[in-house]
């Protein structure tokens, strides 16, 4: 445990905390787009700054990615900070008029906005769906590409690798502005997400269309276990578990006799 | 080209710009304020470097400033144009950099379309200020806008004269370069920050892809560099440098467990044939680059594989044979002939002409022991060993010559420390290491020596040897004396003096005598030896690599004396390109634009969130010294992605307005 002072308050936290967390704890509140708290911190929205001291100077820092340090005197509202997340949700809002999220971000943080009802879906490079597959799924079919001095001229994008992708559509549920979305195409028989179609796989007891047989293959793949044993629905795998599971208590007192 | 080339008329840098007036008329660099301009009074203040003296430029912005050689550079095209290349650079990953710059830009064209006001002025001076403090890479805090804001700053009047549509923006002519601080301290400067953020992507293959556009061993020099670059790194402001030599390993072994890429095969064939003497790292490179071009390329070697000191000096712990063979064996599949096991006894250039070989590149390196000059070193039959040749000799010890009892090895460089965690591997008991230093004046890596020392070799500091103690030829102690340090001479260290009467005597059963290595010259007739080499070195241009004889290049460590393989590597880069030059009749030229001036500076020191080093697991305790297996583990892809997030990307960029005079940009040499 090491001993902070935030906003004037002196507290006790634990070692390797990120500032954003231990404010969360403390109900300070501090605006991010790019932060996701099952994912490594990014630091590319810039609105999540606050301010550290060094020596007799206050610097400005992303607190999702600053880690606390004995004796640190962090501070996370005063003019300087309230006018750079202003500035950078105007950059954002100026980039991305369109977008429903920027918008009420831009707003909230004291940029001048004009009111609409329209939604443009834009990617705003927060590269939470490039963290959740490299991260969580760990597929890696997401990268980011187009980036540094290889590429001028192009602007930024995120770059997908079709052979990887297992269609679990996590991109699609973190994605905050909605930009990636997985939908059935045609029927019921298949799905796409991104620029690729993928084919349902048929529960083999009830013929319903369940999962993207990709995924199906990937987790039979993980487990080393063959594909048939992955082709049951959930309802129907419940079904089947149930009948061959032991009551609980018969099971304690099994093993408390015998 | 037939005419003579003596060595002093080529590649004379072009012909300094007269300074006639004052320079510079006006400069930001650094932040200190210098103004010449007529009209202003305002005092000089600061400095800038003086390499900008000899550029032919009109007009530079640079990440740390502006400098004026003519008062009426057009600045605001300047700016115009900086703004173009920040944008090429800028990744887009933060919200403020990439969209501050199109912003600016933006504001830019409106002053063009007659739309700007006063008020965009401070907007662009307030998106600078914001992109500075709150970018996230270093790029954006230390060069994105900070000489657009200087610019808008010093020359409001200029600005609003365009405001006002009294100018325009012009395209004058402009060149740019781009660097970083640990691109300039490597010697083969090796595109880093580019092959790191390819790394960050997971684009792996790219990254190989650009890392052996400079340096074709990757998971050598992965394992075996010296490293300037890690000392050069800006992120130790913060915290510690990146690893940057791991993550190119990282690179090399994700190449070879996803199954390895191939080297390109050329595209065109040449009827030209080079022959390559030696095949060291600096013989690889020129071989590599030679046949990519489509020359015909022979290779000679004495050693029994290719890899020049790589495979004779670098032991199995350090770099594993299987890793060289691998990297040597992808050079040779792209078409190159190589002959091993030959040595080269008399080297006559013509018959090598008669032959149908349009040149000659020598890199034979350093592969001969310095004499330490012992007394009583010639009577030693048992016992004397060079360093150089032991190491080359390993695989000899290993199968089953007895391990001696107690070795000191003379001596404080990589060879010297090779040598001894060598030895503990071989079985021997007591290993110890004497240098005439202290352990800061030691030449080897730290953490070499560090590794030594963990592994149980002993050194003993400030003991210089006088005389080989032997009976019937078999040596059997080691006469020492103690030393002490005095001032510093001529290579900066503090030179040992002795401290009389204070020999004595240590017993040892074998001495390793690892002092340094020098050229073996025999190979050259005695004629050639004068005309080619100068103080047991040979002798080359700097630049281009040509020695004295037409058609004939040196490069490596028979130019530099022992040196590193990056070094090497660069020379056998720059060997290949001049070759190349030479082969088609044209002027070899190369430039340093970044060269004398200090790409580490910038403004501002700011906060960096800490993140520290992704550590690589090592063998531990016994494990090491029980064989030759790697002592270092390499980052698997996941933590080589993570370690790559940590460079700060410090790059640095330059603007120039090119004189109108026409004259290109002069070239410098390397220190």
């Amino acid at each position: 445990m090491i001993r902070i002072q935030i906003d004037g308050q002196s507290i006790e936290a634990k070692e390797g905390a990120t500032i954003l967390s231990l404010a969360d704890k403390l109900r300070i509140r501090i605006p991010t787009l790019c932060f996701h708290e099952s994912l490594s911190p990014f630091g590319a929205c810039r609105l999540c700054t606050v301010e550290v001291k060094r020596g007799k100077k206050w610097e400005l820092t992303t607190s999702c990615n600053t880690e606390i340090a004995s004796e640190m005197v962090i501070r996370t509202d005063s003019p300087e900070i309230r006018k750079s997340r202003k500035m950078a949700a105007g950059l954002l809002y100026l980039k991305y008029p369109g977008t429903k999220l920027i918008r009420d971000t831009a707003e909230k943080l004291g940029v001048k906005v004009t009111k609409s009802k329209e939604n443009s879906r834009d990617c705003i490079l927060c590269g939470m769906c490039v963290r959740t597959c490299q991260e969580v799924v760990e597929v890696n079919a997401l990268r980011f590409e187009d980036r540094g001095p290889d590429h001028p001229g192009e602007p930024p994008r995120i770059g997908y690798i079709r052979e990887s992708c297992i269609c679990c559509g996590a991109c699609a549920f973190v994605c905050p502005t909605g930009y990636i979305r997985m939908e059935p195409y045609g029927g019921d028989d298949r799905r796409v997400i991104w620029d690729r179609v993928f084919e349902m796989a048929v529960c083999r007891i009830c013929g319903r269309r369940f999962a993207p047989l990709a995924q199906l293959e990937y987790l039979s793949r993980k487990a080393d276990r063959p594909l048939a044993q992955f082709m049951t629905c959930i309802s129907c795998r419940e079904a089947e578990t149930q009948s061959l599971m032991v009551d609980e208590k018969d099971w304690i007192a099994m093993h408390k006799h015998g | 080209m037939k005419k003579p080339h003596p060595i002093e008329k080529v590649n004379q840098p072009g012909t300094p710009v007269p300074a006639s007036r004052m320079f510079p008329v006006f400069s930001t660099w650094d932040g200190k304020v210098i103004d010449h301009r007529a009209n202003q009074g305002n005092p000089v203040k600061g400095s800038c470097p003086d390499k900008f003296k000899d550029m032919p430029f009109r007009g530079l912005m640079a990440w740390n400033g502006i400098v004026l050689r003519e008062e009426d550079t057009d600045i605001p095209s300047l700016a115009y144009a900086y703004l173009r290349e920040a944008r090429k650079i800028s990744c887009g990953e933060c919200s403020v950099c990439m969209i501050g710059i199109d912003r600016v830009m933006e504001i830019f064209r409106g002053f063009m379309e007659g739309t700007g006001t006063r008020q965009d002025l401070n907007e662009i001076l307030e998106i600078a200020h914001e992109v500075s403090v709150n970018g996230k890479c270093n790029f954006g805090r230390s060069a994105a806008l900070v000489p657009v804001a200087d610019a808008v700053k010093c020359f409001r009047g200029s600005f609003l004269a365009l405001i006002r549509g009294e100018r325009q923006l012009f395209n004058h002519g402009y060149e740019s370069a781009v660097t970083a601080p640990c691109i300039e301290a490597c010697p083969a400067s090796l595109p880093i920050t580019a092959y790191i953020e390819k790394i960050k992507n997971f684009q792996f293959r790219e990254s190989l892809t650009l890392i052996r556009s400079k340096c074709i061993l990757p998971g050598v020099i992965g394992r075996a560099c010296t490293h300037p670059c890690e000392a050069a790194c800006i992120r130790q402001r913060v915290d510690e440098a990146v690893a940057i030599r791991l993550l190119k390993r990282a690179v090399s072994d994700q190449d070879l467990k996803e199954g390895c890429t191939f080297l390109p095969t050329p595209e065109v064939n040449k009827k030209e044939k080079v022959c390559i003497i030696g095949a060291g790292p600096a013989g690889l490179a020129a071989a590599y680059h030679l046949r990519l071009m489509g020359y015909g390329v022979t290779m000679v070697d004495s050693f029994s594989v290719m890899g020049g000191m790589a495979a004779a000096g670098i032991p199995d712990y350090r770099l594993p044979k299987d890793i060289l063979l691998h990297e040597t064996g992808l050079i040779k599949r792209m078409g190159v002939e190589v002959l091993l096991n030959r040595r080269i006894e008399h080297l006559r250039w013509d018959d090598l002409k008669k032959k149908g070989f349009k040149a000659l590149f020598l890199s034979v390196g350093a592969h001969r022991g310095a004499d330490i000059g012992l007394a009583g070193e010639n009577d030693v039959v048992e016992g004397f060993e060079q360093g150089i040749d032991f190491l080359r000799e390993l695989p000899k010890w290993r199968s089953g010559i007895k391990p001696v009892h107690k070795i000191f090895i003379l001596g404080g460089g990589n060879v010297a420390i090779d040598c001894a965690r060598s030895c503990l591997r071989l079985g021997c008991k007591r290993v110890e290491i004497l240098y005439r230093r202290s352990r800061a004046e030691m030449p080897a890596l730290p953490e070499e020596i560090e590794g030594a020392l963990k592994e149980g070799v002993k050194i003993r500091y400030l003991t210089a040897p006088l005389r080989v103690v032997c009976k019937w030829g078999r040596i059997e102690g080691l006469e020492c004396i103690k030393m002490k340090l005095g001032t510093p001479d001529s290579s900066g260290r503090r030179k040992p003096i002795p401290i009389e009467g204070s020999n004595v005597i240590l017993k040892a059963d074998m001495v390793i005598a690892a002092v340094g290595q020098e050229i073996d010259t025999s190979f050259m007739t005695e004629k050639d030896r004068k005309l080619l080499s100068q103080g047991g070195k040979i002798l080359v241009d700097p630049v281009s690599c040509r020695t004295n004889k037409e058609g004939v290049f040196a490069g490596g460590d028979c130019v530099t004396g022992p040196a590193t393989l990056i070094e090497a590597l660069d020379m056998g880069n720059r060997a290949a390109r001049s070759i190349d030059a030479y082969l088609q009749g044209q002027d070899f030229r190369e430039t340093w634009v970044f060269n004398g001036i200090d790409t580490a500076a910038q403004r501002g020191n700011y906060f960096f969130p800490e993140s520290r080093l992704v550590k690589v697991p090592s063998l531990e305790g016994r494990d090491r010294l029980n064989d030759f297996a790697e002592v270092e583990r390499g980052f698997s892809r996941a933590e080589a992605m993570e370690e790559a997030r940590r460079c700060l990307r410090c790059y640095r960029l330059m603007v120039w307005e090119v004189d109108k005079s026409g004259q290109e940009m002069t070239q410098g040499r390397r220190k």
